[in-house]
């Protein structure tokens, strides 16, 4: 696991463990992983093999049950949760299968929240002109029920870059989405990983997705494997 | 059947989502609302009609200018109601060289069923008694003093020589509002034999029954179906004389208030909580719709489920009003001392109807909807979300919450002020709320990130914003109508009778004893003296028709016709008048003008212009009616029905009537001032004054404590609408500390939000308050010169903001800390 530039998420045996009905349940055992600056990056897996559980501690939205997480050189765990949302603020990106737009806001103002937190003036034209690079400008003063879910997603990936994050985060990108409308949200998430410079951490089960990333491991009950 | 299964599996499936616990409770909080008001009110309206049974000494009775047959007292003994009988009368008692002229109240033994007849022994200790035994008599102090007698002297009365058995302290007032002289309590035996009841004794004679309230409804039942003696009429806890009765209308009117308005928060409570699950429940129905369910059958699904959540609830609900009105009577009842009243479970099942009610009003027309979600919605949500510009089922809400204001109200003026202050809020809230967010949306504020996130998610949920503004509104309204006007309202009614009220009335002064008596009192220490001339006589036409030959319909006027009219005459309107119709009195109109209180229009059918004439001494006055007076009764002041114009009442043959304050202990000089103009009848009404003050003090420490419970409840409910609110936030919360937000960002953001929506609705409520309140105050409860303080209602909107605010952030708490990961999974 190796890249030229340096790392920008580092993961040292990590663990995750949680307590279920039926006892102690480890989900991850010893992840131990590198992804470096501008790179695309895939974590293959089955459902339930710990896929989004892995995406959450790397994205600091979780605490690991053992072991360290560094991202852009802050060591997560030893982060409180308030440090920890300063630095997915300034840093990070998400784009999730399931969209997570809010259904109250318009396409635009979805597209606002991330500069709104950090107190952008020009928050208005800033998201203006993200949809307009998704290809969403006359759609703006949709609300996300009037959407299909290609829209919705093309929605999300405007809002994942908007702040120009360094590292985006997307889980299972196109897992509701058709063939087609996947390939297009995925040309357009690549096209602006490419453009932007940002480093990119996909969660998918399609391998066909995860061969356009550089690298590409794959998480087996909790361990992380080369992807043959 | 088997859809019945189906809801109630349904429910036991839902029954962990927070809107399915909202909806249950806040009916479970409405029927205990309801239903604690509901027993309150009805057992002190139990205790109040006690309380009036006390002033007459028995439950019922019957009264009449001769003897009673005794049909009437064995009527009631059959039903197992204990009797007592009594007569009044004026009569002279003597001792040695003093004489005075006593109201007298012969008792049997028995006297009185109901209230406390307190006297003092020689010693002056106190202790309750009955009446009289045969060959002694109770006298009041004043009676003590006129005749230099004391406990245990003997005084001659109708013949007879009577041992003085003790100081009459306090006895149930017998209906009489004025007690022209000293009182005296006498043995009806002893009365009956000196033959001070006789043929020709001006005596009122009293049958008073008291017992087990069925008993005494039956009796009541017997005696409207028997003809009365003639000039006989009931004596009913409800027909005691004018300033009590006012006094139990305006209670009643509180109580119902108090219970009407908590029965309206809880709808807005269920209203929202219902909308929330409408929402929640619309992809599972499109899916039941897709999978071949029908119409029909989803509806009566959710039928099933809400019937299955409502009935269990309601029936908590009862239980809860119960042993919550149980507690609360434990306390409430030192007002009403010595009543007993058992706890009545009617009301309490009435409010779990009225609850079901409110449920099915405010909840079925987002569940009716549902209903209609077409199958085609499990494909796109949208579909399912169809704005509809009006819709008549929406409709409901607002006619449930009418038919409620009707049936509680019981009063149409009542009713009418509150659906339009409430309704009128309602209106102004959604027009602020909409007016505020369109500037907040195009003026950006500037300052904080946090201000400008939480103003920027209220002016972007807009819809959501108006309608929580607009059902918060009528909630804060009805709040602060209960918790700052209602109280301020009784203050009002209290300072009615400020403690220097007139307490004395004097009659027969002459002209040239006015100024004599007024320098004489005002060395007393006596104030407030208001003197009107009073002219006897006799109304005998009206335009010209003699009044016996004309018919009324009103019977009243029979009564009135053969008596001695009081006139009198005013350059000014007195105070306690209002002119309703017409005009007050020119100065020196070439006719004579009289001026007609509404009571009097009413029962003899009377227009302005009329002719009514009087005749008075020798002579006799044609006056035309050139207004109608609204008088207060209740006022202590000296009032009268006909009021003539001065230049030409003033030369009839007249004496001066006057009110006046003279504070207690003053006993002794009365009796020298009664011997110095011995012509004069002095009338003490301090003792009618403590009656209606100890009412008042009653009802409205009791009202107080309804009140606060209802506030309790208010409160409750209005928590329980904003946590089914907060449930939209979470979802946005969690997305926003996902994406990077700080807790402390996104409480000062909530509560910047929760902050103007509190404003916006308390400022909305406080004027409606304010505007809803006087008019309560001069409509319904006839308060002058009520006037709602405006600051203590602005402070309360602030506070209400503040609170808002609160509860929001509170209903927000448990996001801001919780790992935003967990929250994504939750969702």
């Amino acid at each position: 696991m190796s890249g030229g530039s340096r790392p920008v998420l580092e993961v040292r045996d990590v663990s995750k463990s949680v307590n279920g009905p039926e006892g102690r349940l480890d989900i991850l055992s010893d992840v131990a992983m590198q992804v470096h600056d501008g790179e695309s990056f895939a974590i293959v897996g089955a459902s339930g093999s710990g896929k989004t559980t892995l995406l959450g501690l790397l994205a600091g939205l979780d605490t690991p049950t053992r072991g360290r997480i560094s991202l852009d050189g802050h060591a997560l765990e030893q982060l409180d949760e308030e440090a920890r949302a300063d630095l997915r603020r300034r840093l990070v990106g998400f784009v999730f299968q399931s969209f997570h737009l809010l259904p109250a806001l318009t396409a635009e103002q979805n597209v606002m929240l991330p500069l709104e937190l950090e107190g952008h003036a020009d928050a208005r034209e800033r998201a203006h002109a993200a949809l307009e690079a998704v290809g969403l400008g006359t759609r703006r003063k949709h609300y996300p029920a009037q959407l299909s879910g290609g829209e919705q997603q093309r929605v999300a990936i405007a809002r994942a870059f908007v702040h120009g994050p360094r590292v985006l985060f997307a889980d299972e990108p196109t897992g509701n989405l058709d063939r087609r409308t996947g390939r297009h949200v995925c040309d357009l998430l690549f096209a602006l990983n490419r453009d932007h410079g940002t480093t990119l951490v996909l969660v998918t089960h399609d391998l066909q997705l995860a061969e356009r990333c550089v690298r590409r491991v794959e998480l087996q009950e909790g361990k992380l494997e080369p992807l043959a | 059947m088997k859809i019945l299964l189906l809801a109630l599996r349904s429910l036991r499936r839902e029954w962990h989502l927070p809107e399915m616990r909202t909806l249950a409770a806040s009916l479970v909080l409405a029927v205990v609302a309801l239903g604690v008001v509901a027993t309150l009110t009805a057992r002190m309206e139990r205790g109040v009609l006690a309380s009036a049974a006390e002033l007459i000494g028995g439950d019922l009775g019957v009264s009449a200018p001769q003897t009673i047959p005794d049909t009437f007292a064995a009527a009631g003994r059959e039903r197992g109601l204990a009797v007592t009988r009594t007569a009044s009368f004026p009569s002279v008692a003597f001792a040695q060289e003093q004489s005075q002229l006593l109201d007298v109240l012969a008792t049997d033994t028995a006297y009185p069923l109901r209230g406390t007849l307190l006297i003092a022994d020689a010693h002056g200790r106190q202790q309750a008694a009955r009446g009289p035994a045969s060959g002694s008599v109770l006298l009041d102090h004043r009676a003590l003093v006129a005749l230099h007698r004391q406990v245990g002297d003997t005084v001659q009365l109708g013949g007879r020589d009577l041992r003085v058995a003790g100081e009459l302290i306090q006895q149930p007032d017998g209906g009489e509002l004025v007690a022209m002289a000293p009182r005296a309590l006498m043995n009806l035996d002893d009365a009956q034999q000196a033959g001070l009841l006789g043929v020709g004794s001006r005596a009122r004679h009293r049958v008073l029954l008291a017992g087990e309230p069925a008993a005494v409804q039956s009796w009541h039942r017997w005696a409207q179906a028997t003809a009365l003696p003639q000039g006989g009429e009931l004596i009913t806890p409800e027909q005691t004389q004018e300033r009590m009765r006012s006094a139990f209308d305006r209670a009643g009117a509180f109580l119902r208030l108090t219970a009407l308005l908590s029965a309206l928060l809880s709808g807005v409570a269920i209203a929202l909580a219902a909308q929330r699950y409408a929402r929640r429940k619309t992809s599972e129905i499109s899916l039941l719709r897709a999978l071949g369910t029908s119409r029909r059958r989803v509806f009566g699904l959710l039928l099933g489920t809400l019937g299955g959540l409502a009935l269990p609830a309601a029936l908590i609900g009862v239980l809860l009003a119960l042993a919550l009105s149980q507690a609360a009577w434990m306390f409430a009842s030192q007002l009403f001392a010595g009543v007993p009243t058992v706890l009545p479970i009617l009301p309490a099942l009435a409010a779990a109807g009225m609850g079901i009610a409110v449920l099915v009003g405010f909840a079925l027309p987002p569940l009716v909807r549902l209903a209609d979600v077409p199958p085609v919605a499990v494909f796109r949500a949208s579909l399912a979300r169809r704005v509809r510009r009006f819709d008549a089922l929406y409709l409901l809400p607002a006619l449930v919450a009418l038919a409620l204001i009707w049936q509680l109200s019981g009063s149409a003026t009542l009713a009418g002020i509150l659906a339009a202050s409430l309704g009128g809020v309602a209106v102004v809230a959604a027009l602020l709320a909409a007016l505020l967010l369109w500037i907040v949306r195009r003026i950006a504020p500037g300052g904080h990130p946090a201000l400008r996130l939480g103003m920027a998610a209220l002016a972007r949920r807009r819809g959501l914003s108006i309608v929580q503004a607009t059902a918060l509104s009528p909630g804060l309204t009805a709040l602060l109508l209960l918790a700052i006007v209602a109280p301020s309202l009784l203050d009002g009614w209290r300072q009615e009778l400020p403690s220097d009220t007139p307490n004395w009335f004097v009659l027969n002064l002459q002209d040239e004893q006015r100024d004599d008596f007024s320098k004489t009192l005002a060395a007393m220490g006596g104030n407030q003296l208001n003197m009107m001339p009073l002219a006897v006589g006799k109304l005998t036409a009206i335009n010209g028709q003699p009044i016996d030959s004309i018919h009324f319909k009103d019977e009243r006027t029979k009564d009135w016709n053969d008596r001695q009219l009081r006139l009198s005459w005013s350059d000014e309107l007195p105070p306690a008048n209002t002119v309703s119709a017409g005009h007050w009195f020119v100065a020196h109109p070439a006719q004579a003008e009289v001026s007609v209180d509404t009571m009097w229009r009413d029962m003899y059918a009377l227009k302005l212009g009329d002719t009514m004439r009087f005749n008075v001494g020798e002579g006799q006055l044609d006056a035309k009616i050139t207004s109608f007076r609204h008088v207060d009764w209740t006022s202590f002041k000296v009032n009268f029905f006909l009021l003539l114009d001065p230049s030409h009442a003033q030369a009839l043959p007249h004496t001066w009537i006057a009110s006046f304050y003279l504070p207690r202990g003053n006993t002794e000089a009365l009796a020298k001032l009664s011997r110095t103009y011995s012509n004069l009848s002095l009338i003490d009404v301090d003792a009618l004054l403590d009656r209606v003050r100890e009412i008042v003090q009653r009802v409205t420490g009791a009202v107080r404590w309804v009140l606060g419970f209802s506030l309790l409840a208010g409160a409750l409910v209005l928590a329980a609408a904003l946590a089914t609110s907060g449930q939209e936030r979470r979802h946005e919360a969690a997305l926003l500390r996902t994406l990077g937000a700080r807790r402390g960002l996104l409480r000062v953001a909530a509560a910047c939000e929760f902050a103007l929506l509190g404003l916006i609705a308390g400022v909305t409520a406080a004027l409606g308050a304010m505007v809803g309140g006087w008019w309560l105050g001069r409509s319904v409860f006839h308060i002058k010169n009520f006037m709602p303080q405006p600051v203590p209602l602005l402070l309360a909107a602030l506070l209400a903001a503040v609170v808002v605010m609160l509860l929001g952030l509170a209903g927000t708490r448990k996001v801001t800390h919780t790992p935003p990961m967990r929250l994504l999974r939750a969702e």
